[in-house]
């Protein structure tokens, strides 16, 4: 994204004879790439989805006529808002613990955080559901401290999905704010303090702003990432709590019905492109720590 | 020692980059229990007796098979497939036709052949329940539908295919000779009293792992599934009192690259001893009807093929007929 005279003005180190080969020619191989592994096959599933089982939009129409898609988009971005919004929650006090503690501690942290990414997401989903299920640990262990009589119902609902996504996505949230926060000057906070401000304050008025485009990096991601998730809905949660790429996996594998397939991840498509759109305007890339 | 080990890693890693020979023969079914039972029972007789080696994939997925064949790039030979979805895709053109004059359909099961496909095995949706965990089990899909007399969970395979809808007519009082074309509507509406207390599960380890842990005490399952959890020592029972029967299928891909090697595959893996090895392993019964004469007796007795009594057969060619507009509205009501 960096712009020949964006270079400059920046004052670059590289020499500018140097700096022509940071232009758009070194960038084909990747351009090629992305036209191979992204454009074509986004164009092929754009032709069978007004192509088949007849020409016309009639997919479209279809989907966007049913009460039924229709709710599983409205529930995707439900799902999704939701798992963001407790993702930052749990996130944003986790990224400030590791940027202020000793570092060792930290990185043992970090190595918690890496390895759960690591582990394989299916072990990591069926753990959940070892763990929530009726008779799982968690229900097993509230009953027996007498905190409940009835098992809670903790897995196969929305409640199974937002804890099974949220523990996926918090990585996602932690790392991009993490960056963000260690970045802030501990002097700042020292100023807030001798102008006045308490902690509640200082927390409110100084760091969560100057966090902010932290949160916002995260936030999209874990959002978009969320739009397309499959595997621990699908697991996690009931059928009345499908969202979109289940649909899909539907249409595609089960149905055979490739119109209706590419009609809806077209549409999924062109909403995450136009939230990417939104946030770009509103945060920039550059205050997105996208340089 | 390190050394030793660096050169088995590189050797591991050239072996699975090298793609199969031309001459290997690739397998695609559903995975688990079932595949590796395959393998055994099958793909290593296959190899023994031709010298071919068979190559095992899955799962099973229609829209790459479909892709496959579409690309002209087809890379499975041998499929397991849904027996109304193998009625359906043949007519679709694509699958190639099965070569009768090398495998011997005469003494098959005729339920189950068609000129795509012939029979992998075939299973009933029984009733299972874990006895430790309730006081009473549901004998039938009347008492499995009903939450009054049998309250709490319980699990029902998730997918669009013969099964659930049938066990609903049947628990709301359609009788066995009477349930096609399915009243699709009365169906639902069945499905409609106890949706809340549905657990859905997409493949056989869940539905065991729903039943063992009691988070669905009961639920309709393959038989081979109850079997397994039975032999593994969990104290469940299986009410076989209509119990519905489907089959897999094997089918051929059009334009897969061995055709004739697949046709001889085919050949072997539904002969009476291959046929009664596999139903040894998974509990599913044999679809070649000289197996029961070179198995044990006690054991043809746990098959479904035993439990004609109360049988009722999914009808695969209505299914076919009807499988996409049922899918769609299936996934439709379960998503409401």
């Amino acid at each position: 994204m960096l712009s020949r005279t964006d270079a400059r003005a920046e004052g670059s180190k590289i020499p500018a004879h140097r700096l022509r080969f940071t232009d758009f020619d070194l960038t084909l191989p990747a351009l090629g790439l992305l036209v191979l592994f992204f454009v074509v096959p986004v164009a092929i599933l754009l032709a069978r989805s007004v192509s088949e089982p007849v020409p016309g939009l009639g997919n479209y129409a279809e989907l966007l006529g049913s009460s039924t898609y229709l709710r599983i988009f409205a529930n995707t971005f439900i799902v999704s808002g939701l798992v963001t919004l407790v993702s930052l929650l749990i996130g944003f006090p986790v990224a400030w613990a590791l940027a202020i503690m000793p570092s060792r501690l930290a990185s043992v942290v970090f190595a918690i955080l890496l390895l759960s990414m690591w582990t394989n997401l299916l072990a990591r989903t069926y753990a959940w559901m070892v763990l929530l299920q009726r008779t799982g640990v968690i229900n097993k262990l509230l009953i027996g401290l007498g905190l409940i009589d009835k098992p809670l119902p903790l897995v196969n609902n929305l409640t199974g999905v937002t804890i099974g996504m949220t523990y996926i996505m918090l990585p996602f949230i932690i790392l991009p704010l993490y960056g963000v926060i260690r970045k802030i000057d501990p002097a700042v906070l020292q100023a807030a303090a001798l102008c006045g401000a308490n902690r509640w304050q200082a927390l409110v008025r100084v760091l969560l702003p100057l966090a902010i485009p932290g949160m916002a990096a995260g936030a999209l991601m874990a959002f978009v990432m969320s739009l397309g998730y499959f595997v621990t809905p699908a697991l996690l949660g009931g059928t009345a709590n499908m969202m979109l790429a289940e649909l899909i996996a539907q249409f595609v594998q089960s149905l055979v019905n490739w119109g209706m397939g590419g009609a809806a991840a077209l549409v999924l498509l062109v909403v995450t492109l136009a939230l990417y759109a939104v946030q770009l305007r509103f945060f920039g890339t550059d205050r997105m720590g996208g340089r | 020692m390190k050394k030793i080990l660096a050169l088995a890693a590189a050797a591991a890693t050239i072996a699975t980059a090298m793609p199969a020979t031309a001459a290997d023969l690739v397998i695609s079914s559903w995975g688990g229990t079932t595949q590796d039972a395959q393998k055994i029972a099958w793909a290593e007789k296959f190899t023994e007796k031709t010298g071919i080696n068979v190559l095992q994939d899955g799962p099973t997925d229609y829209g790459k098979l479909k892709a496959m064949v579409e690309a002209g790039s087809v890379t499975w030979d041998v499929v397991d497939v849904e027996g109304d979805y193998a009625a359906q895709a043949g007519k679709n053109g694509l699958l190639e036709k099965l070569d009768f004059s090398v495998i011997d359909k005469t003494k098959l099961d005729p339920r189950f052949v068609t000129d795509y496909s012939v029979g992998s095995f075939y299973y009933s949706f029984v009733i299972g329940c874990n006895k430790d965990a309730v006081e009473a089990c549901p004998k039938t899909w009347a008492d499995l539908f009903d939450i009054e007399k049998f309250p709490g969970k319980r699990a029902f395979y998730k997918w669009s295919a013969p099964g659930v809808i049938e066990a609903a007519l049947l628990a709301d009082g359609v009788p066995a000779d009477k349930l096609y074309p399915l009243d699709l509507d009365r169906a639902f509406k069945k499905l409609d009293t106890i949706k809340p207390e549905i657990i859905w599960w997409t493949g056989g380890a869940q539905s065991q792992q729903l039943l063992a842990s009691a988070e669905a005490p009961f639920g309709s399952l393959w038989n081979g599934r109850m079997t397994a959890l039975a032999q593994s020592g969990i104290n469940v029972e299986t009410s076989w009192e209509q119990n519905i029967t489907a089959a897999d299928s094997l089918v051929v891909p059009k334009g897969a690259k061995n055709k004739e090697a697949a046709m001889q595959f085919i050949a072997l893996a539904t002969s009476p001893q291959a046929q009664a090895d596999l139903a040894k392993a998974t509990g599913y019964a044999p679809i070649n009807l000289d197996s029961p004469k070179v198995m044990d007796p006690e054991l043809a007795k746990t098959l479904p093929d035993a439990q004609t009594a109360s049988q009722v057969n999914a009808d695969m060619s209505y299914w076919a007929e009807n499988r996409d507009a049922i899918g769609e509205r299936w996934y439709a009501w379960q998503a409401e």
